[in-house]
């Protein structure tokens, strides 16, 4: 594990049902990450085929892995980077069982995935009529240290969060596909999960229009006491780069101890009158 | 309300609407006008009208059509698309005077065929209160027909928007209907180009033609598109029942 790692916020505007065009693009800015001193590269939620398809999803959904992830594989070895991107996963099981997953490769291979927890069905969101949610946190121990993963509508919950923190996770990674309006939300919370777990929250969102859905953008690096150390600009592509030092987790954890003070017997409360809500 | 024009689907729609709510309570509007005026349109019109007891009602369009022919300063009368949307579109008025002036609803005649690929008039032929067979696919409309007693030669007639003299749909799709319509029976049912294109013996790259056509379509059958500025955004997120009675 680095004490410091460079990361690339890879703020696209995705273009719809167009694989082979964004994975392009994916691939033009994996190489100028690396360029730049960057060991991982984020992409936002859906990246790879646009979030707005509506039924297409079935069409564009592979499984993980599966021929793209093979490709972003292949990419991350030859550019010796971390890559994490969204996709449609097709279930290897089924036909037509689709996940909001969020794909983790390395020099190595395949890292690891995640399955979206949370899927907003209300508003302009219909993914509950699409995907099957995750049932996993997910934190991975990686070269470059314990790397979480959550995506979007996850960040609502705290409990997402606190779980891949306790599971290890000095850096969450949330990957989103956010319209305009829910803006002021995220804006708080990357800040809120960042300094309540004492961890670095690296935002990546979409940006640009998607079928009359303008994307944010917006993405950014909060640090583990809430400053933020790299945003990019609202609504247009962008890409940045920026530091995460580990070692700043020590004065955080000190600073405000949230994790030494956990109160483990108030989560089965929450267990409790969750069900009976 | 229904405009008759002497073809399948609005013989259809007529039949229908005569079973449900009465052939007296159904005031089919038949629409001529100078240039792709045909009698026989006209006949086979009056042959619904008679057989589903339907009160109809003629207008001469074609004075109407000169009119805007004459005043919009830009008319070009040889783009016949452009004019062909027009006569759509003032098919739609003369539907909707009547329904607000006598307290009807218009019942569109659109099909699953045309509409799905995007075949029709924005704000035009697509225009209606209710669409009774807007689910149907154009080879089941015809069958419908036959079951409902419209007559085999009026059933199987080619298909025709009739906005310029000699138009015909299958021409103009570049496909047969029997075809077409399998091919979207196949995409409506999630079944890739390379499943329809094989179990049908054709060419893959005439279900892709389709494919695309459908896909870059939606624009139609969709309430414009607008900024999502606010908490609720009609088209978008509001979601209310279509009627509150």
């Amino acid at each position: 594990m680095k004490d410091k790692i460079k990361i690339a916020l890879a703020q696209i505007s995705s273009k719809r049902e167009d694989k082979e065009a964004n994975f392009q693009k994916i691939e033009k800015l994996t190489v100028k990450a690396k360029e730049q001193g960057a060991d991982l590269a984020i992409f936002p939620e859906m990246s790879l085929t646009g979030y707005v398809v509506h039924d297409q999803f079935y069409e564009l959904a592979e499984t993980v892995p599966g021929p793209t992830v093979e490709k972003a594989e292949a990419l991350a070895k030859k550019a010796g980077m971390h890559i994490i991107f969204g996709m449609p996963e097709l279930s290897e099981k089924t036909q037509a069982t689709v996940f909001n997953t969020a794909v983790f490769v390395g020099p190595q291979g395949l890292i690891g995935k995640y399955r979206k927890m949370y899927l907003p069905t209300h508003s302009v969101f219909e993914e509950k009529r699409y995907f099957r949610p995750g049932y996993q946190t997910a934190a991975f121990q990686t070269g470059l240290g314990n790397i979480g993963l959550c995506i979007c509508y996850d960040i609502f919950f705290p409990e997402v969060l606190r779980l891949i923190r306790l599971k290890g996770a000095q850096l969450i990674v949330c990957i989103s596909a956010s319209p305009a309006v829910r803006r002021s939300y995220f804006e708080t919370l990357t800040s809120a999960r960042a300094i309540e777990n004492t961890a670095y929250v690296a935002y990546v969102n979409l940006a640009g229009v998607q079928d009359g859905l303008q994307f944010w953008g917006g993405s950014r690096l909060v640090s583990p006491n809430g400053d933020i150390l790299a945003k990019a600009k609202y609504d247009e592509e962008d890409f940045l780069t920026c530091e995460v030092d580990f070692s700043d987790l020590r004065t955080a954890e000190t600073f405000i101890p949230t994790l030494r003070d956990l109160r483990p017997e108030l989560f089965d409360k929450l267990k409790e009158y969750a069900e009976l809500l | 309300m229904l405009g008759l024009s002497g073809g399948i689907d609005s013989a259809t729609v007529a039949a229908l609407s005569s079973l449900a709510i009465g052939g007296k309570n159904v005031l089919a509007l038949m629409l001529p006008e100078e240039e792709n005026f045909s009698q026989k349109d006209i006949d086979d019109a009056k042959t619904v009208a008679d057989l589903f007891q339907l009160e109809t009602n003629i207008c001469d369009m074609t004075e109407v059509m000169e009119c805007f022919y004459e005043q919009i300063p830009v008319f070009d009368r040889k783009d016949r698309l452009c004019k062909g949307n027009v006569k759509a579109r003032t098919r739609m008025i003369y539907l909707y005077y009547y329904a607000n002036k006598f307290n009807r609803i218009v019942c569109g005649s659109s099909d699953k065929s045309e509409t799905m690929m995007g075949y029709f008039t924005k704000w035009g032929d697509a225009a209606a209160d209710i669409t009774p067979i807007l689910d149907l696919y154009k080879t089941q409309v015809r069958k419908l027909a036959l079951h409902l007693r419209i007559p085999e030669r009026l059933a199987l007639k080619p298909s025709t928007p009739a906005l310029w003299p000699a138009q015909k749909a299958e021409t103009e799709l570049g496909i047969k209907y029997e075809i077409l319509d399998l091919i979207l029976y196949g995409l409506e049912r999630f079944m890739t180009p390379e499943e329809i294109a094989s179990q049908l013996k054709i060419e893959k790259s005439t279900v892709e033609n389709v494919k695309r056509r459908w896909i870059g379509n939606e624009h139609k059958r969709r309430m414009p598109i607008a900024p999502k500025l606010g908490f609720r955004t009609v088209g978008i997120d509001f979601r209310l029942p279509r009627h509150t009675y």
